[in-house]
């Protein structure tokens, strides 16, 4: 590749991020716009009049959270694939009677209303005292990750051709092995991909917060914006700014991670 | 093979029993059985944090009752759903606040006690607010204070336009105004006419202005005050955002100072010193002159049913503390509402001055549930502000839009 | 042709495994057919636990509301009689349902055509190395960090017909202002927008560690061959993406057909129910007034769940069809 080439893309790359980021810069945008200018017409481009009015009060209430939100984050990461990646394995390679009804009802299980779950687990957890508790809204939020999962890694392990685990197989490897030093190596990239739609969802996560853990003391930083949002006015600025502070510490987490991951695909190329 | 695949299955098992032990031990640890000493409150106000004047309010009237008390304020949509689901439960809170056309829906479900039961005295509280409690000739609960809507304007708009507003006394006086802003290069009036409760809130002191009825979404009347809306709408003097805006984006609309009037409540009074707007409050006109009745706001402290009679006692010190006419006024000075005892309004007032016109219009507004309506007024103002956005976005006239209504929401009382 | 590559990739392979390939009635092979069979719910096992404690009561009430006639009251006290079809009955004669339904369906399939091609697109795009590409991609998932409700609201911030960011840019480029949240004519299209947006990050991300599990020999060889990137792209990454492909569109349908929350916070499925889908019905009848009707709500709740079972059998039809086995 030409190096005058690789600078094209790079601009276009930058460009197209640009444009997708829009409605982020917008947010960001309205997140400094005092009240008085919020509806101005036709609008700011630019935040002239800016106000940090809605980050004074985030930095005030809202430093807390983040960790929690970043705790229940991980914890859905870690659950989701600790349930998936078996399952999946089984589904794509041992092909269990009946595998294909289960992945079925994965499929549909998640088509059930997020609000009926929650009301689901709000039963279960006032019975056996789960309510306003981390480990909860662990499990909770991991019930959208779950099924997506297992659909997901199944997809990618079929990819995973036969005559590498029957080699395994004739080595003399159990099902445990051949997951554990073949199949979870080789699926390095469907990991990354779980783990991160895993802490997407559980971190932007409102409804199961809400229903589940709305008295608790540990909130996850998405319950903050109800913070701002009275019971007759919301306060949009400052509702902007917790989801821009919220945001930022998850983003430079993504970024890093996809750094780390791009390096160890390559260093993974280098070694076969 | 065999050994080594019974292992594998080992750890699967063992995995499979993790996630059921994370289950298993969260049980042993604290049920959500209140104690004897514990109160449990559940409000509609997540603005304010455990170190909000309000909370420390609610905990001192605990104290005083010789109970700690939790308070957790939820978001207003999620609080009837989960009122509903912890009375299903039977974990109901001891009290909770609630806005006042939720009290009918939580009274009909039979999760809240009515006075009767809970012996509380509501007899110094003005009968207009307390009716959107009153269901069946029983009292569910105590209003914590009042709010209603009017035209704020603003004077400086007003004065370019060369319009005075003492003129505005009717709706077409209204108009004339609305026409000389628009002529003088500003713009009119902002409200609120989404779909949802929001907007009915705000139609409906034009909907009784025009005399018309609840009962009869397609009468005349109806269709009188939905073309009042629509015509300005047409005419560029409300501008076409207001059919998604909320109150709040309505008020933000008005914060800018580019429109002469808009329809809010009287919790805007404290922001509206803020947006430096030079303002003037008008109560919102009748069609034929006079002040139009307008809907009460306001949430109402109810005390949910308990499986154990005992707690109400103790309860109901505490609902008496925060409802004493000095705690009235605290608490509704923060809220910006109006207090709704005739003695703590008049404590308001003289602390300031600017609360007058807004004690007048609490004292002419009307409730939603009213007039006996109960669980009916929620289905009736669903198609009401279903048939405000069909006119107001011109996919059927006002009449055909009110007409269809009438026919659905018959459908849905009956 | 478009799967040439598949199977020469899969001719080694002994795609059944050993259970099917194994002729029945020797013992040793149904032993091991039983003790595959043990592994592989033991595997499965967790999740399937999983599944029966947190989905089958939720699933269970889903269904048992739709068929009861509940009230508030019932709803608390549980009292409600059974009354078997009636709500969905009630629910298809309804005005609201055919236009629920035809809007449900273009809302899932444009989202999904344009979702799906813009993401395959930019994962292509971005697969190729150039400086900045993982990290561009990786701000591509900032979306996603927002809680719906903010990216909804700032959408319909930007959409607003008098004081919006779009039409005072359409205004500077000399074109009529459109009211793309309260004109029923333009209402869907916003709110396909705005969720075209949300799920190209989710298409690109996937899509793209499909591309990271094709070999970079198949396209070196094919470079040898005198292949150019067009070619290359229609007959190597195309079908061996297909698995990939088919598992993201199938999700995508399933959690489009889901979406309410960017409907429901730009247009509560409005103006004159213009924007309304089967999801914001069903979320409008449930908790959209003061007063709920869960019964009907839960209804067309799983009218939804039908549909995508649907899908979900024509998914189950083509993976068999593409399975050699």
């Amino acid at each position: 590749m030409t190096r005058r080439r690789a600078w094209w893309k790079t601009l276009l790359g930058v460009v197209l991020t640009a444009i997708m980021l829009f409605p982020v810069y917008w947010m960001i945008n309205v997140s400094l716009t005092p009240t008085t200018e919020m509806r101005k017409s036709p609008p700011d481009w630019f935040p002239v009049h800016g106000t940090i009015e809605g980050y004074l009060a985030v930095a005030r209430d809202q430093l807390p959270y983040l960790g929690v939100s970043l705790l229940v984050g991980l914890g859905t990461v870690v659950l989701t694939l600790v349930l998936s990646a078996p399952a999946a394995y089984s589904l794509a390679k041992l092909r269990p009677r009946g595998g294909r009804p289960l992945s079925f009802i994965l499929l549909i299980a998640q088509m059930i209303p997020a609000i009926i779950m929650a009301m689901g687990f709000y039963a279960i957890y006032l019975g056996i005292g789960m309510l306003n508790s981390i480990p909860g809204l662990i499990v909770a939020d991991s019930t959208i990750a779950v099924p997506f999962g297992v659909l997901i890694f199944t997809a990618f392990m079929n990819g995973i051709p036969d005559e590498l685990t029957a080699a395994a197989t004739i080595d003399g490897a159990g099902a445990w092995r051949t997951f554990r030093s073949i199949i979870l190596p080789i699926s390095r990239n469907s990991i990354v991909t779980v783990s991160l739609f895993a802490f997407l969802w559980a971190w932007s996560d409102f409804i199961f917060a809400s229903t589940l853990d709305g008295g608790g003391d540990l909130q996850p930083i998405t319950l903050g914006i109800y913070k701002y949002i009275g019971n007759n006015n919301q306060e949009w600025n400052s509702i902007m700014a917790t989801a821009v502070v919220a945001s930022i510490p998850a983003a430079v987490l993504l970024v890093v991670a996809q750094r780390y991951v791009a390096a160890g695909i390559t260093a993974g190329a280098v070694k076969d | 093979m065999t050994t080594k695949f019974r292992r594998g299955a080992a750890i699967a098992v063992a995995a499979a029993l993790v996630g059921v032990g994370l289950v298993g031990c969260a049980s042993s640890g604290g049920g959500t059985s209140a104690s004897s000493k514990s109160y449990t409150f559940w409000d509609p106000y997540p603005q304010f944090d455990q170190s909000a004047a309000w909370t420390k309010l609610v905990e001192s009237c605990g104290t005083k009752a010789g109970v700690t008390v939790k308070r957790t304020g939820y978001d207003t949509t999620a609080l009837t759903n989960k009122a509903l689901l912890a009375g299903q439960q039977g974990n109901s809170p001891d009290m909770l606040l609630v806005d006042n056309p939720v009290v009918s829906t939580l009274a009909d479900a039979g999760i809240l006690t009515s006075t009767a039961e809970n012996k509380l005295d509501t007899s110094a509280i003005d009968k207009n607010i307390i009716a959107a409690g009153e269901i069946g000739g029983k009292t569910y609960g105590v209003p914590i204070g009042a709010n209603t809507l009017a035209l704020y304007y603003n004077k400086t708009v007003l004065k370019a336009a060369g319009v005075d507003a003492a003129s505005i006394t009717d709706w077409a006086t209204l108009t004339d105004a609305l026409a000389k802003v628009k002529a003088a290069g500003k713009k009119g009036i902002t409200f609120s006419g989404i779909n949802t409760e929001e907007g009915s809130f705000q139609f409906l002191p034009w909907f009784w202005g025009s005399g018309a009825n609840l009962t009869q979404l397609d009468s005349p009347q109806a269709v009188a005050a939905l073309t009042l809306w629509t015509d300005w709408l047409k005419k560029g003097y409300a501008p076409n955002s207001v059919i998604q805006n909320t109150q709040t984006t309505s008020w933000q609309e008005f914060a800018t100072g580019d429109y002469a009037f808009g329809e809010n409540g009287t919790w805007q009074l404290g922001n509206v010193k803020q947006a430096g707007i030079d303002y003037g409050i008008l109560t919102i006109p009748a069609e034929s002159g006079g002040p139009a009745a307008a809907p009460t706001g306001g949430e109402f402290l109810t005390i949910p049913v308990q499986k154990d009679a005992a707690r109400y006692a103790t309860t109901k010190k505490i609902v008496n503390c925060l409802t004493s006419t000095a705690n009235f006024v605290t608490t509704d000075n923060t809220l910006s509402y109006i207090a709704p005892t005739a003695d703590a309004q008049a404590a308001q007032v003289a602390g300031n001055a600017a609360l007058k016109p807004w004690v007048d219009a609490v004292k002419a507004a009307k409730g939603r549930t009213s007039d006996n309506l109960g669980t009916k007024y929620p289905k009736i103002s669903e198609q009401l502000w279903t048939a405000v956005q069909t006119a107001l976005s011109g996919s059927q006239t006002p009449e055909a839009a009110l007409k269809a209504a009438q026919t659905a929401a018959a459908a849905a009382i009956k | 042709m478009t799967t040439s590559a598949v199977p020469a990739k899969r001719a080694v392979g002994e795609k059944g495994g050993a259970t099917s390939v194994a002729p029945p009635g020797r013992p040793a092979a149904r032993r091991r057919v039983r003790s595959g069979q043990w592994a592989a719910w033991a595997f499965l096992a967790p999740v399937v636990a999983y599944l029966l404690v947190f989905y089958a009561f939720p699933l269970y009430r889903n269904v048992e509301l739709s068929l009861k006639d509940y009230t508030v009251r019932s709803f608390v006290d549980g009292t409600a009689p059974f009354v078997w079809f009636d709500n969905y009955a009630k629910v298809i004669q309804n005005a609201t349902f055919w236009p629920a339904l035809t809007h449900t369906a273009i809302f899932t399939f444009v989202s999904i055509a344009f979702q799906f091609s813009i993401g395959l697109a930019l994962a292509v795009f971005f697969f190729q190395h150039f400086r900045l590409a993982s990290t561009l991609r990786a701000l591509f998932l900032v979306p996603w960090l927002l809680p719906l409700i903010v990216s909804a609201s700032t959408w319909s911030w930007m959409f607003n017909s008098d004081s919006g960011i779009v039409n005072s840019a359409l205004e500077a480029l000399g074109l009529p202002q459109i009211n793309w949240l309260t004109s029923p004519d333009w209402s869907l299209i916003a709110v396909l927008i705005a969720n075209i947006w949300i799920g190209i990050p989710f298409n690109l991300v996937i899509l793209y560690s499909g591309l990271q599990n094709i070999s970079g020999d198949l396209y070196e060889a094919a470079s040898l061959d005198g292949a150019n990137g067009w070619q290359k792209f229609w007959r190597i990454t195309f079908p061996l993406l297909r698995p990939v492909s088919a598992i993201t569109i199938l999700l995508g349908l399933v959690y489009t057909l889901k979406v309410f929350d960017i409907i429901w916070i730009m247009t509560k499925g409005g103006p004159a129910d213009s924007s309304t889908t089967l999801s914001t019905w069903s979320y409008r009848l449930g908790f959209g007034s003061v007063l709920p009707d869960f019964s009907p709500a839960a209804a067309v709740g799983n009218i939804l769940i039908l549909i995508a079972l649907v899908f979900g059998l024509v998914y189950l039809r083509t993976q068999r069809k593409l399975d050699p086995s």
